[in-house]
């Protein structure tokens, strides 16, 4: 029998009067990467945030492993987050960080050294190692939540748009990982706005549209159901999500200017 | 670009700047969910800005009414001459002045050095010359509304003194060199926290001692603007002695400013005693301060254009020999972060030293006392432990940066609070031990002091777990950011006085019982605070 690695049933969110997401329901079982794809504003990070236990839903059940999320620290400890908005404690050294997140984890001391020192050679991290995370780049800061996120071996791994801002060696090295994740029969949940990754990297996908799944399954699965047998995921994406309809004249009027 | 037009959009990156000191410094870059929080958020960040600028403004005006008011209603002290008091009033206000000037504007400034105000300002179609001129209004409205009331309360006072024309010309150069030369130290003392405390990492003990010692440099002004309003007399006072001791060595302070303008401006208001060397002197060195504070100006022009410009804000790398980390048990690991954020951060820094200071303040007041009794030791016990009590709330605080992410690791509840109570209770004994130190010092005896103090310790720490459960109810879903507790006033309110009713109870039951039966005084105390501390204690284990 699979594991079930992330049960959502019936999910709503708001934010005051504005529903952000409404009866949301998924699953990810382990060895499962799972695409999560959406127009910008459609759910997605709030669905990501509550999963990790960064925001509290309205209604709704969310098991991590079949620890319940009302569970947290069970069920916190499972799941190796890289959140959207990188915010880290910015006047921390990355050293300091990497310290601080290992104290809370409870992680073995030579356990955790061995694998910083691959993580930071990996993603060329070490000559950062001491400079206040205030003053490294999008992309460094990007590879310090990454390699946060990887410490412990999660089993569950939550990427919130984890390619953006890094350089072409380190996206392949975190494309590789995951991979590498899902085959040592871990689970990933994936969100990105970069079709051509979700189709490569994803073994399902759900697309969000409006705070609702509109549509799940493989790309193939998703092809069979909006009849596009030759179309991308790209092309699949703006169909299902009714993007498509009228933007050739918008791309018409807009060449025209 | 027209001046209005340059000024108008300085107004809108002086807003950002302004938001980033309040969101970045106090706020962690926590955004509440929801548009109305953040809106609030973006108020607060300007009201907290404007309340600074006031608050300055009314410190100004206040220590001008103290310095000139015996003069206007003529009531000086019978040993000082008018002269010298004018001569005492002008170069002490001056000098108030320039102090309160860059220490108000320092945290903004801070802020104005590490943003990259250029960023938002180069795509846009706008010349390099008109941004540089944006960046320096900008720069400028940092200060606007202290400079224009210093130099308005400075002739206002002076006129009402009886000046004459050509004085109060004298007073109006005068308090225009100040402010360059407040607004030269204010762009150095910024660069110089920027780069050696805000943004400097490194991992050597001395590369953490130096953080240490910059920090303390930063946060003393904080105190010393307490003691210029509570020892203005005093302060105006020895200027006047000063100026009134004039040995041949004494003409040297004539050279020195703000007594060089103390005395010009005396001798064009009296035109009597003139001693004609002295005179020429002060003329001279003010004229040199003139052009001082021109190059000042210019200095300051340019470097602020440069920060503008991005100069300051550079990717600080250095050799990093290893990896390797020093993972500890959850709460020591929580204690260390906070330390660590705090050693870099001065509005944290500055609420750990907070009862040390007053715990030197009231140690100092021990001279006045003949003998420590148990009613001076339970009341400056109540003063140490109310001031404590303010940390927890700021201590959470930490927390709210980078909660946006940091919130997502299993952090216990009470593993929270066990780190924040010990960080706080071990504040709390520091100063008992100052306390101590002190009173030793002057030779007082502090057994009374030192035992109840120790048991306190218990009841104290028993006052902030409550103040953390409190607190932890409340925000542990929102996230512990500043701009959450603090906006929130009547909840700050609300947290505090639980927390100081639980301090206050083995204190208020010891100085009852003291009347009525004497030896049962320590008994009863301690009674209650092992009491107290066992409950919260039981309270804080089952908070999951």
């Amino acid at each position: 029998m699979e594991t079930m690695a992330v049960k959502v049933e019936e999910l709503a969110v708001s934010y005051g009067s504005f529903v952000a997401v409404e009866n949301l329901s998924f699953n990810v079982k382990n060895g499962e990467i799972y695409g999560l794809l959406g127009p910008n504003g459609a759910g997605k990070t709030t669905t990501i945030k509550v999963l990790v236990g960064v925001l509290e839903p309205r209604s709704g059940k969310v098991e991590i492993y079949n620890t319940p999320l009302t569970d947290e620290v069970a069920a916190k400890s499972q799941i190796g987050y890289v959140p959207e908005e990188v915010v880290l404690l910015d006047s921390l050294t990355p050293r300091e960080y990497f310290e601080f997140v290992a104290s809370i984890r409870r992680l073995d001391r030579q356990g955790v050294n061995s694998k910083l020192e691959r993580f930071a050679s990996a993603f060329e991290l070490k000559q950062y190692f001491d400079t206040p995370i205030a003053a490294l780049s999008m992309g460094n800061k990007q590879k310090v939540a990454i390699v946060t996120a990887l410490l412990h071996d999660p089993k569950l791994l939550i990427l919130d748009e984890p390619l953006i801002g890094l350089d072409a060696r380190s996206s392949k090295i975190l494309k590789e990982l995951i991979t590498f994740h899902a085959k040592k029969g871990g689970a990933v949940i994936f969100s990105t706005h970069i079709m051509e990754v979700a189709e490569k990297l994803c073994t399902r996908v759900g697309i969000i549209n409006k705070g609702k799944i509109v549509r799940e399954g493989t790309v193939d699965e998703l092809r069979k159901l909006v009849r596009s047998a030759e179309g991308s995921l790209e092309d699949i994406f703006l169909k299902v999500t009714e993007q498509e309809a009228g933007m050739q004249d918008i791309i018409k009027a807009l060449e025209e200017d | 670009m027209k001046f209005s037009e340059l000024w108008r959009l300085s107004g809108k990156v002086y807003k950002e700047v302004s938001f980033q000191s309040i969101f970045l410094l106090r706020a962690g870059s926590t955004l509440p969910q929801g548009r109305r929080d953040i809106k609030q958020l973006v108020t607060n960040a300007r009201v907290s800005t404007f309340i600074s600028k006031l608050v300055t403004t009314v410190f100004i005006a206040v220590f001008a009414v103290v310095v000139f008011l015996p003069l206007v209603i003529g009531q000086l002290g019978p040993a000082v001459p008018t002269e010298a008091a004018v001569q005492g009033g002008v170069s002490a206000f001056l000098a108030v002045v320039l102090f309160l000037i860059v220490f108000m504007g320092l945290q903004i400034s801070t802020s104005f050095v590490s943003s990259k105000i250029v960023d938002v300002l180069s795509p846009l179609p706008l010349s390099k010359h008109d941004i540089s001129r944006i960046v320096f209004l900008c720069f400028i409205r940092i200060f606007d509304i202290p400079l224009i009331a210093a130099a308005v309360v400075f002739l206002t006072v002076y006129f009402l003194i009886g000046g004459s024309v050509l004085g109060g010309l004298i007073s109006l150069v005068s308090i225009i060199v100040t402010e360059i030369f407040a607004l030269a130290l204010t762009t150095i003392s910024a660069r110089f926290f920027y780069l050696k405390v805000a943004s400097s990492g490194g991992r050597s003990k001395w590369q953490t001692f130096l953080r240490f010692v910059f920090m303390l440099v930063w946060i003393l002004p904080t105190f010393a603007a307490y003691f210029v309003v509570n020892f203005a007399r005093d302060i105006v006072s020895s200027f006047a002695h000063l100026t009134q001791s004039f040995s041949s060595f004494f003409q040297i302070l004539v050279l020195v400013y703000p007594f060089s303008y103390g005395f010009l401006v005396s001798y064009a208001t009296f035109f009597r005693g003139v001693d004609y060397a002295t005179l020429s002197l002060s003329i001279a060195s003010s004229i040199a301060y003139i052009i001082v504070a021109y190059y000042c100006l210019k200095w300051v022009t340019q470097t602020v254009r440069k920060i503008g410009l991005g100069a300051t804000v550079r990717s600080l790398t250095e050799a990093v020999k290893d990896t390797h980390i020093n993972p500890q048990i959850p709460w020591l690991g929580i204690i260390r972060k906070d330390l660590r954020v705090a050693s870099r951060a001065p509005s944290y820094a500055s609420l750990f030293l907070l009862p040390v200071i007053q715990t030197v303040v009231l140690a100092a007041a021990f001279s006045s006392f003949n003998e420590v009794g148990l009613s001076t030791a339970l009341g400056i016990l109540t003063g140490i432990s109310m001031i404590t009590l303010l940390l927890p709330p700021t201590l959470l605080s930490i927390e709210g940066l980078g909660s946006a992410y940091t919130r997502h690791l299993p952090m216990k509840k009470r593993t929270l609070i066990t780190a924040k109570t010990l960080l706080s209770t071990v504040t709390y004994m520091i100063s008992l031990v100052v306390l101590s130190i002190v009173a030793y010092a002057l030779g007082k005896n502090f057994s009374l002091i030192l035992t109840f103090g120790m048991i306190h310790v218990l009841s104290e720490a028993a006052a902030i777990m409550l103040e953390l459960i409190i607190l932890m109810k409340k925000f542990w879903k929102e996230g512990f950011a500043l701009g959450n507790i603090y906006s929130r006033i009547s909840t700050y309110i609300l947290i505090l006085i639980p927390g100081y009713i639980v301090a206050s109870i083995p204190i208020v039951s010891a100085f009852v019982v003291f009347f009525f039966a004497t030896p049962l005084a320590l008994p009863i105390f301690f009674t209650a605070a092992i009491a107290e501390f066992t409950l919260m204690a039981a309270v804080v284990a089952l908070e999951k």
